[in-house]
């Protein structure tokens, strides 16, 4: 059984083919960048994903060696996301679905994350620490849901380095040049840092963080070191408490050499197998959609036309898992 | 000495103060935080916890007697209690633990202070008597939006770790922390509650 995932939520438009077994027979992505110091403009994203669309998708067949004869279902991320960004995957989904007559179903794309980590990954039953532009949460599988044992209480890990970024004069995503700077630096300079049992606030680190961004690289290693602090001591607490014995981290900040190490120790301190997705993976990608489309499958029919609508505003654990 | 729990706080050991059981907490230093910060943490959090611990017994509410006090090392030596841990209790029993967890918090807060860490691992039920511990989180204040951080922790981990019983869990602490705070001071910190999930990413649909 063969998927076609299409991937559009914020800055990536990607497609990817792969197969029940777990084989990805593609995976093409073309990311919008902004200038340098903006953040991402919906609407230019949207125009970017458009015009990207044809060339990503043929990509993605043609790697695969298939025609979209040969596709068993489609699946798109459906949300959480930018509105105008969403739309772009889903009117790609829905032509080729209805015209071609391909069950269709719509995915929520941070369930992607997960569930493509786990395959990669090889966890069973993990506690999972999602750190993306949109989430920043501690999850645990439980009667069908993935259930929150902690969350960030404002803003994300992703959006926390990207808004800083910013300011200093990147383009989103940011999170590669802050490592770089904070690399070149060990002068910590003394910061917010806001633990609420398992819960995080990054609003008042990254006001903080601002204010000292006249020395540019002290503040990206300040930054970098009070943030994951906190994320890694929020999951050593709900590590602690769900004694759960594996950690997964998914996501695009699940890359940050700093952040694994941090959070390596941890797990040796707590006993317990360290699991991270590996980095060509833990940014946005078709092959997570595609993946929680093929999972999906083995438990529903696809969606009517009627009802495949996009998101942009949708909780993780509002979403029903029956596979 | 014997470890008996790596925490995500401290290492818990079972240990011996004047021939009686007692549990000595340290907060190691943590090699992945930078120095500078995880002396603060660990020196500020234990200071915390001693002070707060022995001023919620002033008022009633039951926590482990503080033996020693060592800020060089980080660490406490304090009564070690005997019991189960509510996490651990049936779900009977967790509904009508739930309940005192209301009396205790209400008392808390009432008293000007946030536990910081609610949790159903943080509460030992202990010959009938149900214990609070681990106070390294928490703090002096008496504002609303403190209090309802704390409110929105437990209820995060009762519809999360608890979720079968969540209504009757969440409705049975109300209940206990209304009877100590009063309705008007429950409906303000209830709604602040709501106002906190709000904020929280993609609760509100847009």
């Amino acid at each position: 059984m063969l998927c076609l995932g299409i991937e559009s939520t914020a800055h990536t438009f990607a497609c990817a083919v792969v197969e029940k077994n777990g084989k990805i027979h593609s995976d093409v992505r073309k990311i919008y960048r902004p200038p340098e110091g903006e953040g991402i403009h919906p609407r230019e994203a949207s125009r970017h994903h458009i015009e990207s669309s044809t060339k990503v998708l043929v990509d993605s067949l043609q790697q695969a060696r298939i025609k979209i004869k040969d596709l068993d279902i489609i699946a798109y991320a459906a949300g959480p996301g930018l509105g105008p960004c969403l739309r772009v995957g889903a009117v790609v989904a829905r032509s080729l679905a209805s015209y071609y007559k391909i069950p269709l179903y719509p995915v929520h794309h941070a369930i992607g994350h997960i569930d493509l980590g786990k395959l990669l990954t090889g966890a069973k039953d993990p506690l999972v620490l999602l750190v993306s532009g949109g989430h920043t949460m501690l999850l645990a599988f439980m009667k069908e849901k993935w259930r929150v044992f902690g969350e960030t209480l404002d803003i994300t890990l992703g959006q926390l380095l990207d808004q800083f970024g910013r300011s200093i004069g990147f383009a989103s995503p940011c999170g590669k040049n802050i490592e770089e700077l904070a690399a070149k630096t060990s002068t910590y300079i003394q910061l917010p840092y806001v633990v609420k049992g398992n819960d995080v606030s990054f609003s008042g680190l990254l006001s903080a963080t601002k204010s000292i961004s006249s020395q540019k690289e002290k503040a990206c290693f300040s930054l970098q070191e009070t943030a994951f602090a906190m994320i890694s001591e929020a999951t050593e607490r709900a590590l602690s408490f769900t004694k759960k014995k594996e950690l997964m981290v998914v996501g695009g900040v699940a890359a940050n050499k700093r952040l694994s190490n941090m959070l390596k120790s941890i797990c040796k301190r707590q006993n317990c197998k360290f699991y991270v997705v590996p980095q060509q993976f833990a940014g946005d990608c078709g092959a997570q959609i595609a993946w929680t489309g093929l999972l999906e499958a083995t438990a529903k029919k696809g969606s009517a036309l009627e009802n495949t609508f996009v998101r942009q505003s949708w909780r993780l654990d509002s979403v029903n898992i029956n596979y | 000495m014997k470890l008996i729990k790596k925490g995500a706080e401290g290492d818990l050991y079972l240990t011996t103060w004047n021939k009686q059981k007692s549990i000595l907490k340290v907060r190691k230093k943590k090699a992945y935080r930078n120095p500078l910060l995880d002396e603060k943490i660990r020196r500020q959090r234990t200071i915390k916890e001693a002070q707060i611990i022995v001023e919620a017994k002033s008022f009633g509410v039951d926590t482990p007697l503080i033996y020693l006090v060592d800020i060089k090392s980080c660490s406490i030596v304090m009564q070690h209690i005997e019991g189960t841990l509510v996490r651990d209790l049936s779900d009977s029993k967790l509904v009508r633990c739930c309940n005192k967890i209301g009396y205790i918090v209400g008392t808390l807060h009432k008293n000007g202070i946030m536990h910081g860490d609610l949790t159903t691992s943080n509460f030992i039920l202990s010959k009938n008597k149900l214990v609070t511990i681990d106070f390294g989180l928490a703090n002096k204040t008496s504002k609303p939006e403190d209090h309802a951080i704390d409110l929105r922790l437990l209820k995060e981990i009762l519809g999360s770790a608890h979720v079968y019983i969540m209504k009757k869990t969440w409705a049975s602490f109300l209940s206990g922390y209304k009877a100590i705070v009063g309705p008007t001071r429950l409906a303000q910190v209830t709604n602040l509650v709501s106002v906190i999930e709000s904020r929280g990413r993609y609760a509100t649909v847009v």
